[in-house]
């Protein structure tokens, strides 16, 4: 029988019980549609997470546990493993910088580095471009928003009080300086950490660059970067200032390897060698492994409700074979093979488990956009947290993969729902179907 | 072209464990030459259906052989017979066995169908056993708007529309009344003429048998007596 007859016969069946096919289609596109949406939180969650993890951390970022400093030996031998972008060494002032401009001032972190390895690992900048002269600097994202006058600080301490009755915050950043800060002269002096002294001597500095946006949108970043030139002109800056040489800056050390895949082999390595190394990717390591655990758990649950789907299906299909012994009878009597018999069948059931499935893809679909769009407004409404509003949490994800998993399930147990009825119709007796009346 | 040797079954009747044997055929002989009509005479229960079952492959003998054009089918699995009745076979039952949710066209287009002939081939044959058996004009009508004649006929055509050398036909005119019981042995007479087709025609009517030019008699499980 021509596959286009087979076809033709399997929907002349389902044209003739439209609502009990209908009904049958319902229950597995719920089961599916369940499983899909059930295990699209874990999908969710796990991506949130994920997000939340990378957004914080530069993936192929491995650092260096404790205050341990590098020789250059080291950092040589470090350079010289295989995938290994670049050692970037960077140092922190143990003073905070006090920069002033056209009568506005703040405080910031100091920061001194190698420019050209900072570039290499930190990438580009929002504005300007990265130093290139000893007295150049580059700026973090909210320093011109944190260099404030007396009466913007004023202001600002009104709109926190306002904002506290309100049971929020203000961050300020409606004051500051509005204009671009590039190829702007500042003056800098230092206020050391250890308490001892006044403020140094000012320095003059120009601000070239400007770093990206922080990824999250709680963190400020008014940070100043210089290059390593400039160590010596701080230390003495701050020797003049009465610190101690051994108390001026603390060195931290990070791996930068060359994409994510290769962090694993660098950090095995390095390990191998006795560092004490961390990555970020081990904490996404375990917990892949957490969310697989609990996406199986969840496709397992969804997965009963498949199966509760093809009992309906089963019944649907012993219905069909009931109903149709004679004609089972006749077909085998002028010929028809007990195998095209069964894919006949068979063919129903499965066409049931694909309607359903594509049905139930679909409705998945729009279900998780709903459930990501009204799911955080229903819980500011309950909790009065706009947490949830502002976060990027994803509660409902469905990546092919799901898709794929699910309907494989799908189709699967409604194929195998339906094989039973198919082998019964390949057993029907000829002798006994012909006497049936009709 | 049919010959059939020492053909014998047994039912088993009552409980499970307390089982009667009822022999049913007890060893059939028969043979049925190219392009005759042969009847198998006999009363209910004689044993005659049982006989046609076996012959068409619906069910097992338990000993004894039926050979057609020479080929042995007692022992041919549930797949071969089907396949081997599709190509050799056409039947004509008492009570049409048509499908009720086709059409006269669509259930003589049916062997075609299982047998993969393309839908133009089919369509052109169709038309042309239409023809031949009269059913033109009820081409698109369901077997519940046909009359039995008519039914009839439109089994007879699905019966031959693969052209089998061989028409197996179990009481045809059991559910038709005298008049249509005449135009059906007219037909069949007039395919076995122009066709050459071989019939073998189980039946309790006298009258039927009139038709064959050989009649044997069943009664008990055995084939009695042959009457030219």
């Amino acid at each position: 029988m021509l596959f286009k007859d087979q076809l033709d016969f399997v929907t002349q069946h389902i044209k003739k019980n439209k609502v009990r096919v209908f009904m049958t289609v319902l229950a597995a596109t719920m089961g599916c549609a369940f499983l899909i949406v059930l295990a699209s939180v874990g999908f969710g969650l796990q991506d949130s997470l994920r997000n939340e993890i990378l957004s914080n951390e530069k993936v192929t970022k491995i650092q260096v546990f404790g205050d341990k400093q590098f020789t250059e030996d080291e950092i040589h031998e470090i350079k010289g493993i295989e995938h290994v972008e670049t050692v970037l060494e960077t140092i922190t002032v143990n003073a905070s910088a006090h920069s002033f401009f056209e009568g506005r001032d703040t405080n910031s972190n100091l920061y001194v580095t190698n420019m050209q390895n900072f570039e290499q690992v930190n990438g580009k900048l929002a504005e300007g471009k990265y130093p290139s002269k000893p007295n150049e600097i580059i700026v973090g994202y909210h320093f011109a928003q944190t260099l404030l006058n007396d009466a913007e600080r004023n202001i600002i301490v009104e709109k926190n009080k306002k904002a506290e009755v309100e049971g929020t915050y203000y961050d300020g950043n409606e004051e500051g300086y509005k204009e671009s800060l590039i190829g702007k002269e500042i003056e800098m002096s230092l206020v050391p950490n250890t308490g001892t002294v006044e403020e140094t001597e000012k320095m003059k500095y120009t601000i070239v660059g400007v770093m990206e946006k922080p990824s999250n949108d709680w963190m400020i970043n008014n940070s100043i970067y210089v290059d390593v030139e400039q160590k010596p002109v701080l230390a003495a800056n701050l020797v003049a200032g009465d610190v101690k040489e051994d108390e001026m800056f603390y060195s931290e050390f990070n791996i930068f390897a060359d994409s994510m895949e290769n962090v694993k082999p660098i950090l095995d390595k390095l390990k191998d060698k006795g560092y004490s190394v961390y990555s970020v990717t081990e904490e996404l390591d375990q917990m892949n492994v957490f969310f697989l655990v609990l996406k199986i758990g969840l496709i397992f649950v969804g997965t009963i409700a498949v199966l509760i789907a093809s009992i309906g299906i089963f019944n649907t299909m012993t219905m069909a074979v009931t109903e149709r012994t004679r004609e089972i009878g006749v077909l085998k009597a002028i010929g028809a093979s007990p195998k095209l018999i069964q894919r006949l069948f068979l063919m129903e059931s499965t066409f049931i488990g694909i309607v359903g499935t594509l049905i139930a893809v679909a409705i998945s679909y729009v279900i998780s956009f709903v459930a990501n769009a009204a799911l955080p407004l229903i819980l500011e409404a309950a909790t009065g947290e706009d947490a949830f509003s502002k976060s990027d949490i994803i509660f409902s994800l469905i990546p092919w993969q799901l898709v794929i998993i699910a309907s494989a399930i799908s189709i699967g147990v409604a194929m195998i729902s339906g094989y039973r009825p198919a082998r019964k119709a390949t057993k029907i007796d000829v002798i006994q179907a012909l006497r049936q009346e009709l | 072209m049919i010959q059939v040797e020492n053909l014998q079954h047994t039912f088993l009747i009552g409980k499970k464990g307390k089982e009667k044997q009822v022999p049913v055929l007890k060893g059939v002989n028969f043979e049925v030459k190219k392009g005759e009509i042969v009847a198998i005479v006999g009363k209910s229960g004689s044993g005659k259906s049982t006989l046609l079952q076996t012959l068409a492959g619906f069910m097992k003998s338990e000993q004894g052989s039926i050979k057609i054009n020479g080929k042995e089918i007692a022992n041919l699995t549930e797949a071969e017979s089907a396949a081997f009745r599709l190509q050799q076979f056409g039947f004509i039952f008492q009570n049409f066995q048509l499908m009720p949710g086709l059409t006269a066209f669509e259930n003589i287009e049916l062997p075609l169908k299982l047998q993969g002939t393309k839908k133009a081939v089919r369509k052109a044959k169709v038309k042309k056993i239409m023809d031949k058996v009269g059913l033109t004009e009820v081409a698109d009508h369901y077997p519940n708007e046909l009359s039995g004649g008519q039914q009839q006929r439109v089994s007879i055509a699905r019966a031959l529309i693969t052209n089998p050398p061989i028409l197996l036909a179990d009481e045809p005119t059991g559910s038709l009344d005298s008049e249509t019981e005449q135009d059906i042995l007219l037909l069949i007479q007039s395919l076995n003429r122009e066709l050459g087709l071989t019939f073998v025609i189980i039946t309790h009517d006298e009258e039927v048998a009139t038709i064959a030019h050989r009649h044997f008699r069943m009664y008990d499980g055995e084939l009695v007596k042959e009457e030219v």
